[in-house]
């Protein structure tokens, strides 16, 4: 061995313990619990055969048959980076993590929760599998010692919620994933990941996409052990107190949306005008639905990435014309430069007819649907098509949009006018009317077929209770109330 | 026992309702609900009325309450409450229901006797797995072509499909209806392998109307494999799920018993 090469390896140590004795004191940690099953790698490589290696390939390079087809990719496991851990930044994961990990799969990736279809003891032989795929030998040298101790939640309180909030301005968690949490942050563009593909901040909102789970403690462990291989940090040096990190675990569980998926989109009667602001206080008091979405993955070209898994909407209408809000958060705002616009759309049967509707994807060429487009570049474009390959454009016809982009996300009014000529789907209160929703993210490159799409919903005006609805109870009511006393006053004169 | 006939029947129609209510994934329809209620309703009236002994027992309690020798309270409880019940019961059927209309569909229709496929005509009925039947003797073969038709699947249909074809695939939450659980006894084990020759060559668009055509995720596959690469995929979805498809030699046997 060189001298320099000896004397460079005694300044790593010394750095090295150096940040180990800082860290020390910031960060409770416990030994490591011993692994409760012996490897058997012969039945784990049958196992990782049988379930895992389509995507993470034979040699674990992450490059099985489908990982071209989805987003993100499968995890190359030679270099041993992991996400989901218990042990401080920068190290290995431990067996327990990589258990919990295969059990629970990683949300808002393609990556199941296996613990649904293996059993407890083979998902052990596969963590002892997916070791062997180190490259470098990591996990026999340098296996994870001590894992970091994680307490029981504080309960969240509002106090602490704001406290959190705090922090996260402070310590400029917003730089990436943005002011509001939608992933929209200034410095959130053109991030990379440890194996070179771009990565992007967590939407805070979409709390079911959290890789490492959506409890309170999940938060706290992401952020205070990082995520290996990304852009994520660990925050225990910037955030030394356990107390500040559950607060800040706290604010960030409290953006976290509710999801109401809903068949039926039923659109409010308000008496006055429907407002132009998609922030006014109509709107946010009309009750909302969640449409989940998935890539178009049926018509050539199929797109296996889709960037959008839900939008938003609500409906209200009044006696001259129905509006629908569109809701969705985007973390760029791409209005067709460079590349492509972000555009939503909206479908209906145009004339829903003899009980069978068009083909959920831009109808058919027996069924024709009327498609309400809007771009963050043109504005609202209207369309009718008979199948994919056959999209006419037509006149706007009294369709009206206006939308835009603010803090991550985008709102979009479509209107018409109730009453409208022959050739337009007939919208009125207590008439179902199919609908189906499209989203394209530009950022993502998605145009034409590339995009995330519904299959077919219904719109539903939801007339105001007749009076009739009320009399038939009563009436009946009463009518057996007579029964009762003529019954009661034969059998009560009959001597018994 | 048959004193307490009214209370009994009155305990098994909650049950039932409680069964079908909460015991039924996914929930049924309000109209259908409502149908199998009135038939359990006739149906314990009928039973307690088929003997005369059961059915004097059955009204007993009724008639201690409308001939005054009931209780004080249980009088005015069943007579306050007969026309209350009335009352909500015509309010469920008259109120407003905003959910959505209920679309039965045919989930295995009858299969048309020919259809295209690559421009030639296949007649469904003589259709079998060429694959199959040319290496039934040759395991390793066998084995082989399924391992070809694991490949295929994870390209194409596992996005809908399900890693464990068991229908949860990530995308399958956003289709309706959702996409088949090729482990349940319901799909593929039910079916022979020409039926699944057609649907999967086909796929919604290829559906009678009666299975709802336009509403099926399913894509039509002749439009992005070969003929064998379909055959493979069936070899695998029935190997991947544990299941063997349904053959005319069973079909046989069922008709025998
Ligand atoms: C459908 C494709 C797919 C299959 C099948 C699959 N995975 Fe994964 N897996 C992924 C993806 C995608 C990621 C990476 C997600 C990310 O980086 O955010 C991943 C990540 C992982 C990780 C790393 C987690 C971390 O914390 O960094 C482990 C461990 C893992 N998979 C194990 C397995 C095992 C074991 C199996 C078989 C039982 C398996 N995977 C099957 C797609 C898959
Ligand atoms: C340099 C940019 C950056 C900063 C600053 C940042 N994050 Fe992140 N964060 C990311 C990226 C990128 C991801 C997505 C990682 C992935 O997809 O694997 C992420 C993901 C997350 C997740 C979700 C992990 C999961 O389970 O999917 C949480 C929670 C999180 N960050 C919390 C925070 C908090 C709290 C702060 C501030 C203390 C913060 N982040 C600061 C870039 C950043
Ligand atoms: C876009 C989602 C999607 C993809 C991809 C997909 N399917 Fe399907 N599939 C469905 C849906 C939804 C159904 C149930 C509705 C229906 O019967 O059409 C279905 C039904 C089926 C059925 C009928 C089962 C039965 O019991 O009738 C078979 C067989 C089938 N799929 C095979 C395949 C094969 C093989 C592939 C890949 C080559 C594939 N599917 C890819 C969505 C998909």
């Amino acid at each position: 061995m060189k001298s320099t090469d000896f004397l460079g390896m005694i300044c790593a140590l010394a750095f090295c313990a150096s940040a180990l004795a800082a860290d020390a004191p910031k960060l409770k940690t416990e030994p490591v619990k011993p692994t409760p099953v012996a490897a058997d790698l012969d039945a784990g490589k049958k196992l990782y055969q049988r379930w895992c290696a389509q995507c993470h390939g034979n040699e674990g390079k992450g490059d099985g048959p489908a990982a071209d087809f989805v987003y993100p990719r499968p995890r190359d496991f030679t270099l041993a980076i992991f996400k989901v851990r218990t042990t401080p930044s920068g190290q290995l994961p431990t067996d327990h993590d990589l258990f919990h990990i295969i059990s629970e799969g990683l949300p808002g990736t393609s990556m199941p929760a296996w613990k649904k279809f293996i059993p407890e003891n083979e998902r052990w032989q596969l963590v002892h599998y997916v070791k062997t795929f180190d490259s470098l030998g990591l996990f026999k040298e340098e296996p994870a010692k001590e894992q970091v101790v994680i307490d029981a939640a504080p309960k969240m309180t509002p106090e602490l919620i704001a406290k959190g909030k705090e922090l996260y301005q402070q310590k400029k968690c917003w730089q990436c994933h943005g002011p509001t949490g939608r992933g929209d942050g200034p410095s959130s563009a053109g991030m990379k990941d440890e194996w070179g593909f771009p990565i992007r901040p967590v939407n805070f909102t979409k709390s079911w996409r959290f890789r490492g789970g959506d409890r309170i403690e999940d938060i706290y462990r992401t952020f205070t052990t990082g995520f290996n291989g990304t852009p994520m940090p660990s925050f225990v040096d910037a955030i030394p107190a356990a107390e500040d990190r559950w607060a800040l675990a706290a604010f960030v569980k409290s953006l976290a949306r509710p999801q109401k998926n809903a068949q039926v989109l039923k659109a409010g009667n308000i008496a006055g005008e429907i407002p132009a602001d998609p922030y006014a206080k109509e709107w946010e008091a009309a009750e909302f639905a969640d449409f989940p979405l998935a890539g178009q993955i049926i018509l050539e070209p199929r797109w296996f990435k889709p960037v959008h898994d839900v939008i938003t909407a609500r409906a209200l209408y009044n006696d001259k014309e129905i509006a629908i809000l569109l809701e969705w958060d985007d973390g760029t705002n791409n209005t067709g430069i460079g590349k492509p616009a972000d555009e939503v759309a909206l479908q209906m049967p145009v004339q829903a007819s003899d009980g069978v509707k068009p083909y959920f994807i831009l109808g058919d060429d027996k069924h024709a649907v009327d498609v309400w487009r809007w771009s963050a570049k043109d504005g609202l474009q209207r369309y009718t098509a008979e199948g994919a390959s056959k999209q006419t454009p037509r006149e706007a016809g009294g369709v009206v949009a206006q939308g835009g982009y603010k803090e991550g996300q985008y709102r979009v009014i479509l209107r018409r006018p109730l009453r409208v000529g022959a050739g337009e789907t007939a919208i009125e209160p207590g008439r179902f009317v199919p609908i189906a929703f499209q989203l394209r993210d530009g950022d993502n490159g998605e145009e034409g077929l590339k995009m995330s799409l519904s299959t077919w919903y219904y719109l539903l005006p939801q007339p105001a209770t007749p009076l009739t609805v009320v009399l038939w109870p009563l009436g009946i009511g009463f009518l057996t109330l007579g029964g009762e006393f003529w019954l009661l006053r034969r059998m009560r004169r009959r001597p018994s | 026992m048959r004193r307490h006939t009214l209370y009994i029947a009155i305990m098994l129609w909650l049950a039932i309702l409680a069964g079908l209510k909460f015991g039924v994934r996914p929930p049924m329809p309000a109209s259908v609900l409502m149908i199998y209620m009135t038939l359990s309703t006739i149906a314990i009236i009928l039973f307690a009325a088929a003997d005369e002994a059961r059915f004097q027992a059955f009204l007993a309690p009724l008639r201690a309450v409308f001939e005054g020798r009931a209780p004080k309270a249980v009088q005015l409880l069943v007579l306050a409450g007969i026309p209350l019940l009335a009352g909500w019961g015509a309010w469920l059927r008259t109120a407003p229901s905003w959910d959505a209309p209920f679309e039965p569909r045919v989930v295995h229709p009858e299969p048309p006797s020919t259809f295209n496929f690559h421009g030639k005509r296949i007649d469904t009925a003589s259709l079998k797995n060429p694959l199959r039947a040319a290496h039934e003797k040759d395991p390793a073969q066998l084995e082989k072509l399924t391992a070809e038709g694991k490949t295929i699947y994870y390209q194409n249909c596992f996005f809908c499909h399900g890693d464990a074809l068991a229908g949860d695939g990530h995308f399958a939450n956003a289709f309706s209806p959702i996409p088949a659980n090729f482990r349940d006894v319901g799909t593929i084990s039910m079916l022979q392998e020409s039926f699944v020759f057609w649907r999967v060559s086909t796929g919604g668009p290829g559906l009678p109307r009666a299975a709802t055509p336009w509403l099926s995720a399913m894509p039509v596959w002749q439009n992005f494999l070969t003929e064998d690469e379909i055959w493979k995929a069936i070899l695998y979805i029935y190997a991947g799920s544990g299941s063997t498809p349904r053959t005319w030699d069973e079909e046989t046997k069922h008709e025998k018993h």
